[in-house]
């Protein structure tokens, strides 16, 4: 089954790479364009990024940590543009994910769990959250036909207040200072995967939740009917299949994905919960990176380990260009945008010349 | 040769669209004043010609004159401006305007601001010079088909057009409107306007129009006045010299397993939108056991029908029975389960999975049946199944790992129908029901599939046989109804089949004239 | 709880008002050509930095509104291009240009204002009253004691609304979003249309931005539009595409937007009710409202759909 490469598969995937590459190549033009405009100088500044994300122990770590939840971020908007719907509300889901962490963390302080019992018990106290945040665009666009775009807009502003409350009210830490809570008791934190540089455990979570996505969508029969109404909506009606059903799973399921990305902040990463954790105000942002990095990495998770990867090295890398240069972190979008619209371009060409 | 040159002269017009070759050196010409009808089957090509001349479509060659001078006519506003205007097979209108506003747009007079009412007189004048009253300040989605199509051929008028295109402009209406509607026609002729309309209905034919150009498959068969015309010339023009293979292929008399119940049976069911009946008490069986035709020109009711029939449209009255079993509540899913099967008219919108591969096409619907041991979907099986179904079919692909968007419209159509009879075996079925299943293959290929919907009938299932190729249809169905306006017009017994009593049922000629 | 009635409550509704009506009046135009713009909050974050930019540097608001209406017009017309040349997904380029805009606006403002110890600030407009309509009590003191951009608002709505239901070419280019087919066959040149609804649309959206330095913050943040966008994209529903019903819909947004704001500004409500609560209120609102007005509402036919003149349907 697997066989050699037809001439067609050859050829497919060589126009791919050609588009990748031209759209990689637009990228760095701007890029050099900026730290030009920035009066950086080009070289210094390629080798501070790669040096920053990869080139120390200490480096290496931040960018796992970040790649974590932009990979849950994209495979949580991929996973909805594969069944047709858009979840626009990363930054709202993982702020739910990280409540429902810190919840099940402060509640059950007393109990003294044990950290193998304690973390799982708070990670999924995040997704059930995530998916709970995920379900209500849901719900609203089958029952009232409201779109789930602006749903989960919304939905991201009411997150993250929820988390501004609950941060400077219940929950505030009044030595540490404005939004911020208590730290999570010790047994609630994510076990380190690179102890010293303090790279946490979350990459690995995060590449098991793509390989279930993955295994969900090309093995299992649920995960078919989503690719089939993803792709046409009416063929999949007559084949049989009920579409309200397919948004009630896809939605949660994308939720349950962000969700499980702000547990893994909160237990992993900030060992508290805080503002400021993503967007939709402010950086990081990863409910916009991920939208663009589904659609970067063709709402494949193969496709999105690869993007959020590539990702996670620019953000480190242009944080230590801010620092040096006083580039703002907000370029990285910028490069993802032309990433996009010169592969939409390319692809669009392809389209209306057939 | 001092007569004046005709009105309007197509020479030579071809035209493609991607491998289909939609017009083949079409030669066309209408005369001032004269009612041209263009009659043919659907596919042949009419509406085409048509949207060349208004400048919708461009022709790849050939040449269009208008009063003997070259008329270079590359859009919409081109043709305008040769003053011919067209009403389309679909009303074009915009349904949020009101009747004035559509009349107006694009021709709105002079000035920043938009003075409809200053128009009016206007719009009203040339309303009653050809006896058009319309309801100007009406909402155009709130108005019957009949007025809608009248504002349509008024915007026309109201441009100037003297040359006046009408394409199935009788479909919708109500018999007394087709009688207002050509009263109309009559008079804009009448006035020196040049008037083409294109038809399927013979009777419509015969009874108003001058000159008729009957088309088939892309050519021209010929122009007749219509003094010479008679319905059964038009029909042999129409569908050609065609002989049906004798011997195996043919029907024999209703297998009389009257044993069980019929496979399907449909009793009073009604469609309505708005207050156009789509379907009205369409009644009838299919007995288990037979291949039961629903003859009709395309348009005529067949597709909601099949729709209504499969759960994908709600009904407003009516029974639906599959194999004893009452359906009328149940989702689409549940009604395959109890042996319904569904090849769609649509193959593109309603059949494939576009970007999913061939394989992954090939199971949909098919996939809580065969997966339902293990539970997961079994790539290995799918493409199992799919390689066969190439095989047997011989669909032309490269593999079965492709996106099925990459075939042509004719191997999809063979993919779809495989998929069609694996579900009928997947889930011992009793009715397929199959919406031109034959449109778009070759003949090697059509015969195939009607040899596998004899292989139902034999299995004891039924099939529900939609076509518009009443060749077909008489080649392989043991009863064939014919449909019209939503409504059964008749039943015939195979085999031997009255081909013109039929031909003009389908016309909606109710009864045989002497 | 004569507090409702506030006249200074009132009169901050207007200013809270104003950008977000242009920004939906920009929308309206773009979709009712049959382009759905889901970029829309990010033309609008560049136009505020524009905006902020244009007037910090050249000193002059009016200056400040051009520039932002110029960026709002070119990334409104890269939508264009792809949406209606390219004949791409408008949701998908519609994403990649709300993220090009949330990446371009700090940028272009750090490249401008470089790191410094204190932002840069330019003066919010003051209020200009209307000679005798100012004097009315309380309509007059809310409606006309207010300063250029709010009295700019109300023109345009009215001035687009006109345009629209008044004007041939508003109706040729309603007749674009409806039915392009038909415009089409009529000698309406569609792509034309278009590509003229998203540039002027996107000058609305970009001075709609404009407004949030000039006429509240008086700086530049990366936050400032914070979802404002968004909620212009929903108040077209609400409005049923039609500039004077998304008035009353962004009076209604921006009343509870201006009551938030006044209510977490008295002591006695803080303590009772925890301000981010009230900050929650309009989104909580946008939804409801959504929930209560999306399955009545009635998009452009044509929304979405690429046209193309030799394709079938
Ligand atoms: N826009 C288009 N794109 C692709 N193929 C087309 C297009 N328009 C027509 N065709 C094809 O050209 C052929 C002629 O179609 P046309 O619409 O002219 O037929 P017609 O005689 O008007 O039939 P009907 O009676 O069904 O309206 C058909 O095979 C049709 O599939
Ligand atoms: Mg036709």
């Amino acid at each position: 089954m697997k066989g050699a490469w037809s001439e067609e598969d050859r050829r497919h995937a060589a126009a791919l790479a050609a588009t990748y590459a031209a759209a990689a190549a637009l990228a760095l033009l701007a890029a050099a364009l900026f730290i030009l405009a920035f009066g950086g100088s080009i070289r210094v500044a390629f080798a501070t990024v790669l040096q920053a994300s990869l080139g120390t122990w200490g480096g290496f770590a931040q960018t796992l940590n970040k790649f974590c939840p932009l990979l849950l971020g994209s495979l949580a908007v991929a996973f909805g543009m594969r069944g047709g719907h858009f979840n626009i509300g990363v930054d709202g889901q993982i702020y739910a994910g990280a409540i429902g962490m810190a919840a099940v963390a402060f509640g059950l302080e007393g109990l003294n769990l044990p950290w193998p019992v304690f973390v799982p018990l708070g990670i999924l106290g995040g997704v059930l959250a995530g998916a709970f945040w995920g379900l209500i665009p849901g719900v609203l666009r089958v029952r009232y036909r409201v779109s789930e775009i602006f749903v989960t807009v919304m939905l991201n502003f009411v997150a993250l207040y929820l988390v501004d409350y609950l941060a400077n009210g219940p929950w505030n830490d009044p030595l540490a200072g404005d939004a911020i809570t208590v730290p999570i008791p010790k047994s609630a934190v994510l076990p380190q995967m690179l102890p010293k540089s303090g790279g946490h455990m979350g990459p690995l979570i995060a590449l098991a939740a793509a390989a279930g996505i993955y295994f969900m969508m090309s093995r299992t029969i649920i995960g078919y009917e989503i690719r089939a109404v993803g792709d046409n909506p009416t063929a999949a009606r007559f084949g049989g299949i009920n579409i309200n059903r397919i948004t009630l799973v896809i939605m949660p399921v994308c939720g349950a994905l962000s969700g499980l990305a702000g547990a893994i902040e909160v237990s992993g990463f900030h060992q508290t919960l805080l503002l400021g954790l993503t967007g939709p105000t402010g950086a990081p942002n990863y409910g916009a990176m991920s939208i663009l990095i589904a659609v970067i990495g063709r709402r494949h998770p193969l496709g999105v380990i690869l993007a959020a990867a590539v990702f996670a090295i620019l953000m480190v890398g242009s944080d230590s260009l801010q620092r040096s240069i006083g580039l703002p972190g907000s370029a990285v979008f910028v490069f993802q945008a032309i990433i996009v619209l010169t592969v939409l371009y390319v692809e669009a060409r392809r389209q209306l010349s057939t | 040769m001092s007569a004046a040159p005709p009105r309007v002269e197509m020479r030579g017009i071809c035209k493609r669209f991607g491998e289909v070759v939609a017009l083949d050196r079409v030669d066309l010409e209408a005369a001032k004043g004269e009612i041209h009808a263009l009659l043919g089957e659907n596919g042949a090509g009419k509406t085409t010609i048509m949207n060349i001349l208004s400048g919708l479509y461009r022709s790849d060659a050939g040449e269009i004159r208008v009063d003997g001078r070259p008329a270079p006519i590359r859009s919409p506003k081109d043709a305008i401006g040769f003053r011919i205007g067209m009403v389309h097979q679909h009303v074009e209108l915009i349904g949020n305007f009101t009747a004035l506003e559509n009349i107006l747009l694009g021709h709105e007079g002079t000035g920043w601001v938009l003075r409809a009412e200053s128009q009016r007189g206007a719009v009203e004048e040339v309303a009653s010079r050809y006896g058009l009253s319309v309801p100007l300040n009406e909402r155009v989605k709130a108005l019957p088909v009949g007025i809608q199509q009248k504002i349509e051929i008024l915007k026309a008028l109201y441009r100037g057009a003297d040359i006046l295109i009408l394409d199935e402009p009788t479909t919708m209406l109500t018999p007394q409107e087709v009688d207002a509607l050509f009263a109309t026609i009559r008079k804009i002729a009448e006035g020196g306007l040049t008037v083409i309309f294109i038809t399927h209905k013979i009777k419509e034919v015969l009874a108003n129009s001058d000159r008729i150009t009957v088309f088939r498959g892309g050519c021209r068969v010929g122009t007749v006045r219509r003094p010479e015309a008679s319905r059964e010339l038009l029909v042999q023009m129409m569908v050609g010299e065609r002989e049906f293979p004798a011997g195996a292929g043919r029907p024999g008399a209703v297998a009389s397993s009257s044993a069980g119940p019929p496979a399907l049976s449909v009793r009073d069911l009604s469609l309505r939108n708005a207050d156009i009946h789509l379907l009205k008490d369409v009644s009838f069986d299919v007995p288990a056991g037979a291949i039961v035709g629903l003859a009709g020109v395309s348009g005529n009711g067949q597709r909601e029908l099949a729709e209504a029939i499969a759960g994908l449209l709600p009904v407003q009255a009516g029974e639906v029975t599959i194999r004893g079993r009452s359906v009328e509540k149940l989702t689409v899913a549940a009604r395959i389960a109890l042996g319904l099967v569904l090849i769609p008219q649509n193959r593109i919108d309603e059949g494939i999975l576009p970007s999913l591969s061939l394989a992954e096409n090939f199971v949909l619907g098919l996939h809580p049946y065969i997966f339902k041991r293990s539970g997961f979907f079994e790539q290995g099986t799918a493409h199992e199944m799919a390689r066969i179904a190439i095989r047997d079919y011989n669909v032309l692909t490269r593999n079965e790992r492709v996106p099925s968007a990459h075939l042509s419209g004719g191997n999809i159509q063979k993919v779809i129908v495989a998929r069609a009879m694996a579900l009928f075996r997947a889930i011992g079925g009793g009715i397929l029901i199959a919406n031109n299943p034959t449109r778009g293959l070759d003949i090697m290929a059509a015969a195939f599939v009607h040899a596998r919907f004899r292989e139902v009938r034999e299995g004891g299932g039924g099939v529900l046989l939609i076509s518009e190729d009443l060749d077909e249809l008489c080649s392989i169905c043991d009863r064939i109804l014919v449909i019209h306006s939503g409504e059964i017009l008749g039943g015939f017994d195979g085999p031997d089949y009255d081909v013109y009593r039929i031909g003009e049922l389908m016309a909606g000629v109710r009864r045989r004239q002497p | 709880m004569g507090f409702v009635f506030d006249i200074s409550l009132l009169q901050l509704t207007m200013v809270m008002m104003a950008p977000l009506i242009i920004a939906c009046l920009g929308e309206i135009i773009i979709e009712r050509s049959g382009i759905l713009n889901v970029g829309i909050e990010g033309i609008v974050t560049v136009g505020s930095v524009a905006g902020f930019l244009g007037t910090f540097m050249m000193g002059s608001p009016v200056l400040g509104c051009l520039t932002a209406m110029m960026a709002g017009g070119i990334l409104s017309l890269l939508l264009a291009y792809f949406a209606i040349s390219m004949r791409a997904n408008q949701i998908v380029v519609g994403l990649g240009i709300f993220v090009l805009g949330l990446g371009l606006s700090p940028l272009s403002y750090r490249l401008a204002v470089g790191v410094v110890q204190s932002p840069p600030q330019i003066k919010t407009l003051s209020g200009v009253p209307v000679p005798l309509l100012g004097n009315i009590p309380y309509v007059g003191e809310v409606l006309f004691r207010q300063n250029i951009l709010v009295y700019l608002t109300y023109f345009l709505v009215a001035a687009v609304a006109f345009f629209l239901f008044k004007t041939p070419l508003g109706l040729r280019l309603r007749s674009c979003g409806e039915n392009p087919r038909a415009a089409d066959s009529l000698g309406i040149n569609v792509t034309a249309m278009r590509y003229g609804a998203c540039v002027v649309g996107g000058f609305f959206l970009g001075l709609a931005g404009a407004y949030l330095p000039l006429l509240i913050t008086g700086t530049f943040t990366d936050n400032l539009v914070n979802g404002r966008g968004w909620l212009a994209l929903m108040l077209v529903i609400f409005g049923r595409w039609m500039p004077l019903w998304a008035f009353l819909g962004a009076l209604l947004f921006a009343y509870v937007d201006a009551f938030q704001f006044k209510v977490s500004s008295l002591p006695q409500m803080a303590k009772a009710v925890p301000p981010q609560f009230l900050l929650m209120l309009p989104y909580v609102f946008a939804m409801l409202v959504l929930v209560k007005v999306a399955s009545g509402a009635e998009a452009p036919r044509a929304l979405t759909r690429p046209y193309d003149r030799e394709s079938r349907e």
